[in-house]
């Protein structure tokens, strides 16, 4: 019993966080219809910014994210005008093959400048409290409220402001967003800000409680994957939903299949994306986009 | 002036292409006899090479851009022709690399006798096979950025699986094979299979196998409902391209002789596959070769000084080609009016 309490609680911290990381994801493909697969390395690159931050100035990671915040927004902004524009109308292949070679690049543009040693943030209160008698890790306590925060931000930013209609009205459909005078382009590039900065800002969160190396990127792509199909494309409640069931998964697969279950965390997340692919193309919350209807 | 029948039909072809834009010309250069006549003499050549006294680092080199060429080829026929774009192809070079080096060392699996290399080398291709029989019947079912999607996360969740199986595959360590140096053997087996590889692809490409390929990749419930058995046909060009790659995968373990996940089961891997086919001509035949030996050429002679920036360089040159030269040298110089590359080339033709 105490065991299993345990293993609920720890999925459902680690799913807050993979909640947190698939925003981002989830958000720029259902908007664009891009799926970013150089989505891990923007994570991986917030892990780093806040890691130098902490190391050279001593900012703490979630206070970084201050700094972290409006920097990626910049770079996602750049990323979004100078190439991802260019592409978007374009097949799938293309945007996939360039995401891919943009995730490649970025990964050993890491590996050259940090190189491939694993860094950590040592933050003072790494520790843990206790409270009816299951064990809460305070970071991974405090990734879950933040995670929680920022959705509840986005949510609202969403629905009420009105940037964030055009970002819908966008995603719903684009020519007539265009005839009401939406700039598409400029839109897509604050959509792309936004969730670049997102993901750097959980791979900030996510530094005190892993190793960061420059190959850490392309599991994160897999999981957000995974969670998009179960939990449907841009939707805040699809996300957290999501996320949750991966991380109690995960969680279950590490703590019950006894000795290699903690090193299978890719592997499950991979067996249950094939199931939901295959059993429900759709996603299972009905929200992936039907491939053909992409076409034209 | 025409009949109508067959300008109906010009005009039934023009309608599909303008409907598939940026999709590889399907008539690519020299598909004809012309073209393999060309090939069989390049073979020939090739195979006359090592008798003009060449060092072995020559024969080492040319046994490695024969592999190259063979993938790139290999992922073609699944990417290119049929259209399902596999981010995952690496995983059949693992699963080849992993049966050869288990097969031949026989430890840690403790199987008695050991086999030689000649039982494990066709061994490590149905293996390769096999996994892609069972891996395809699911993912093949898949369409589009989903399969892409499906595949990378097979390649990523093999590592890890084998990494965890340390009794059978000797875990992150990794598996020694014994070292044995034969690079003119080396040299005329890699050359056999590349030379068995690219005439099969350019057989398949005029067979109505491969026509039924090309139908599927251009409108798969089209094809269906013309009576094209799609998941045969699917299932069939899985396991051809995979034989091969598994083949090429225990090839290269027996050469390297140490193999461990992060070495085979690498996205790089998987990468240079997809550049070699789109930056010659994504669905041609002789595109692949092409752009395997302009990869290669490209990463010894230009990066050989840059070895840190060979893989970043890789990543950013996959963009510019993606963006330039969608449909590859091949296409550019198939159809000029077609890519800004080819434009361009066409204006300076005209200026001139």
């Amino acid at each position: 019993m105490d065991q299993l309490s345990q293993a609920l609680v720890s999925g459902l911290l680690l799913g807050g966080f993979y909640a947190i990381m698939v925003l981002g994801f989830s958000v720029i493909w259902g908007v664009m219809g891009v799926i970013n697969l150089a989505h891990g390395e923007f994570l991986m690159i917030g892990a780093y910014l806040a890691w130098g931050l902490f190391r050279f100035f001593g900012i703490d990671p979630f206070a970084s994210l201050a700094l972290i915040l409006p920097l990626m927004f910049l770079v996602g902004y750049l990323l979004q005008i100078t190439l991802i524009n260019r592409i978007v109308e374009r097949p799938h292949l293309m945007t996939l093959l360039v995401t891919f070679g943009v995730s490649i690049a970025l990964a050993n543009l890491a590996k050259i400048v940090f190189t491939s040693d694993p860094r950590n943030v040592a933050v003072a209160y790494s520790g843990s409290f206790q409270f009816a008698g299951v064990t809460f890790p305070i970071v991974k306590t405090i990734i879950f409220a933040a995670a929680l925060l920022i959705m509840g931000s986005l949510h609202l930013f969403l629905q009420r402001s009105r940037l964030g209609k055009s970002i819908r009205a966008a995603a719903q459909n684009k020519t007539a967003a265009r005839i009401v005078g939406v700039d598409i382009n400029r839109v897509y590039a604050i959509t792309a800000g936004i969730c670049i900065a997102l993901t750097a800002a959980a791979g900030a969160m996510l530094s005190p409680t892993q190793a960061i190396f420059p190959f850490m990127g392309p599991p994160f792509t897999l999981k957000a994957v995974t969670i998009t199909a179960l939990g449907g494309l841009g939707r805040i409640p699809g996300a957290l939903m999501g996320g949750l069931v991966l991380g109690v998964t995960e969680i279950f697969v590490a703590t019950y299949v006894a000795g290699i279950g903690t090193n299978l965390g890719v592997a499950t997340s991979f067996i249950l994306l094939v199931l939901i692919l295959v059993v429900r193309p759709q996603g299972l919350m009905g929200g992936l986009r039907p491939v053909d209807a992409e076409a034209d | 002036m025409t009949t109508a029948p067959p300008a109906d039909k010009n005009g039934n072809e023009t309608g599909k292409k303008a409907r598939f834009p940026s999709l590889a010309p399907v008539h690519s250069l020299l598909a004809g006899w012309a073209g393999l006549a060309l090939w069989l003499l390049l073979l020939l050549l090739l195979a006359l090479y090592p008798y003009t006294g060449v060092s072995s680092l020559a024969l080492l080199v040319g046994s490695q851009i024969f592999v190259l060429v063979t993938l790139a080829s290999n992922w073609n026929l699944i990417g290119g022709m049929t259209g399902y774009v596999d981010f995952g192809h690496a995983v059949f070079f693992g699963v080849g690399a992993y049966i050869m080096a288990i097969l031949v060392t026989g430890a840690p699996l403790l199987i008695s006798p050991q086999w030689g290399f000649w039982q494990a080398l066709p061994a490590s291709g149905a293996a390769a096979a096999l996994f892609a029989l069972l891996i395809g019947l699911p993912t093949l079912r898949l369409k589009g950025p989903y399969f892409s999607i499906a595949m990378l996360g097979t390649l990523v969740a093999m590592r890890e699986i084998v990494r965890v199986s340390r009794p059978i595959t000797g875990g992150g360590i990794g598996l020694n094979l014994p070292p044995v140096l034969n690079r003119i053997g080396d040299y005329y087996l890699m050359l056999a299979i590349m030379g068995l590889v690219v005439s099969l692809i350019w057989w398949i490409q005029r067979s109505e196998f491969g026509q039924s390929l090309i139908a599927i990749r251009e409108d798969e419930v089209g094809a269906e409902m013309r009576g094209i058995n799609t998941t045969l046909h699917k299932i069939a060009a899985f396991m051809i391209a995979a034989f091969f790659t598994g083949i090429v995968g225990g090839f290269w373990a027996w050469q390297n002789t140490f193999i461990d996940p992060d070495g085979v089961f690498v996205e790089t891997r998987t990468v240079e596959m997809v550049m070699m086919s789109m930056l010659g001509g994504l669905g041609t035949v002789w595109g692949p070769p092409l752009g395997a030996v302009a990869i290669y050429l490209l990463q010894n002679l230009l990066w050989s000084n840059l070895f840190e920036l060979h893989l970043l360089a890789l990543g950013v040159l996959l963009v510019l080609i993606v963006l330039f030269m969608p449909e590859g040298i091949l296409g550019t110089l198939g159809d000029r009016s077609s890519t800004s590359l080819g434009r361009l080339l066409a204006r300076f033709g005209r200026n001139r």
